[in-house]
């Protein structure tokens, strides 16, 4: 137990260290005053709430679809070790190659639009934020498949035989047995994915709209802004960002109890 | 082996169709003239090629750090984990505490952890460096090296150790002929997906790096202005991580 202390003091240290002091940047000013004029602007600036809505819009579609498609995949595959295997290989390609690849094949003039001799709707810096939803669903799902199916294992499947030799349908095995199995790893995967979505910056930045911004490209337009103040802005929008991932967090421990009652 | 539904199928459909996706990157990374409406380039050349190998381009000199800097953190998180992962895939109470705290940092966007370690590092007086980069990428790399490995010593691995030890295997014996090959698959994805963590990781990089030249950070620019060197750069992106996905299939192949 004491061994694994190490890894514990270091994500402690680090990482509550590296939040404090964010969180300090946003109250201080550079001299040591307390100060609110940080929050003052960030809370002032027209395009927070723009980026706020935005970024819970396609957050929650990304988290939702994600989960969505990843059980019924889920639910295919597990029974093959191979198929297993196959489905967790877009996990290793870098949000950035998918980001690239989707200018590549849907932006203006990309190969898809020249094979069909244009596209229904612009997907690449499109003001819906589709581009966006796209790229990070083709990399989440296959995460939660990953997760879903650790869970959905033998003795899963030897309960759904159970309750089937028993009469249970389709629809009450997958409520009263499956689901139960499943549900925490998806949850929390889920949590993991609308984390990361709200967070990042790299996959708006090459397929999101110039505007409306998400809260983390406009945490990182201020990182760029001429004043010293910007990276204080920059981690007062962020923190925001964190808040609204712990909202999320509770708002689906809430509806898993639920399912529990 | 159960076969109750079609996956078999569906999947090779979609593995050709991820196949033909990815195989734009290389295309276009060749293709020196690519007018629309044309769907096959009209110039193959190297274009792209000699802009990565160019010194002035700042690419190998940014592959290799990328490298560097995830290698380095990977091996770090798979060491110190190691134990705390023992204690997570046990499924004990303090194990759970662990998971809790070591899974924290997923929550926070990794730009604002890194605006957080660049102050830091900066009054410290050891910012600026691959060895800081590393360190900072320990935040994100640590959680999935970690959970990924407590897959892995969940299973009968004591069970064995303990056998061995009571046939009077030491601790050598046992690591290297018991623990390491049970938990392989486990290790290898975790070294994966610690590798991959660490070599795409861009907002850490970005506020900690003070400059110093990250893959990541090279691509994104190119993406709308130069869709020629895009795609190199997102060749240079894939091949270690495809490389790697390799080893670790391999290594759960032969547990």
């Amino acid at each position: 137990m004491v061994a694994a202390l190490p890894v514990a003091v270091i994500v402690v240290v680090l990482f509550g260290g590296a939040v404090v002091t964010a969180a300090a940047t946003t109250v201080r000013d550079p001299a040591g005053r307390w100060t609110l004029d940080v929050w003052r602007e960030v809370l002032a600036d027209p395009a927070l709430m723009d980026a706020v809505w935005f970024s819970l819009r396609t957050t929650l579609a990304v988290t939702v679809l994600s989960a969505a498609l990843a059980v019924p995949i889920a639910a295919g595959v597990r029974n093959r070790l191979w198929t297993k295997a196959v489905s967790v290989v877009p996990l290793v390609i870098p949000h950035l190659t998918v980001a690239v690849l989707a200018v590549l094949w849907v932006g203006p003039g990309g190969l898809a639009d020249r094979l069909l001799g244009g596209l229904p709707l612009q997907m690449i810096r499109d003001r819906a934020g589709i581009g966006i939803v796209a790229v990070y669903v083709i990399k989440e799902v296959p995460f939660l498949v990953l997760l879903v199916t650790a869970a959905w294992g033998e003795a899963t499947r030897e309960r759904e035989e159970a309750a089937a030799v028993l009469g249970a349908g389709l629809v009450t095995r997958f409520r009263f047995v499956t689901w139960p199995a499943i549900r925490l790893p998806l949850v929390t995967g889920s949590l993991i994915v609308a984390a990361f979505v709200l967070g990042a910056f790299e996959v708006p930045l090459v397929v999101g709209p110039s505007y409306p911004p998400t809260l983390a490209t406009l945490a990182f337009e201020q990182t760029r802004a001429p004043d010293l103040a910007g990276g204080a802005r920059a981690a007062a929008i962020l923190l925001l960002a964190t808040g609204l991932t712990l909202l999320l967090a509770g708002m689906a421990a809430r509806v898993a109890r639920r399912h529990d009652a | 082996m159960h076969s109750r539904s079609g996956g078999g199928s569906w999947m090779i459909g979609a593995m050709v169709l991820l196949g033909v996706m990815l195989a734009v990157l290389p295309l276009r990374a060749a293709a020196d003239v690519w007018r629309a409406p044309a769907v096959w380039p009209q110039e193959f050349g190297t274009r792209g090629l000699a802009y990565v190998a160019a010194t002035g381009s700042g690419a190998a000199r940014a592959a290799a750090n990328s490298f560097a800097v995830a290698t380095a953190s990977t091996v770090l998180a798979a060491l110190l984990a190691w134990p705390a992962a023992r204690l997570i895939g046990r499924r004990t109470r303090i194990g759970r505490v662990l998971f809790v705290v070591l899974a924290l940092p997923l929550v926070v966007p990794p730009l604002a952890v890194g605006t957080g370690l660049s102050t830091w590092f900066l009054r410290l007086g050891v910012a600026d460096s691959l060895a800081t980069l590393a360190v900072s990428h320990l935040v994100y790399v640590i959680p999935y090296v970690c959970l990924t490995l407590a897959v892995g010593f969940s299973g009968d691995v004591e069970d064995l150790e303990d056998a061995a030890r009571m046939l009077g295997a030491g601790p050598l014996t046992r690591l290297w002929r018991i623990t390491a090959p049970a938990i392989a698959p486990a290790l290898a994805s975790a070294l994966l997906l610690g590798f991959v963590v660490s070599w795409t990781q861009y907002g850490t990089s970005l506020a900690i790096g003070g400059g110093i030249p990250m893959l990541p950070l090279l691509v994104v620019p190119f993406a709308h202005s130069d869709a020629q060197i895009a795609a190199t750069l997102s060749v240079v992106f894939l091949v270690p991580v495809l490389g790697l996905l390799g080893v670790a299939a391999a290594a759960g192949r032969h547990r």
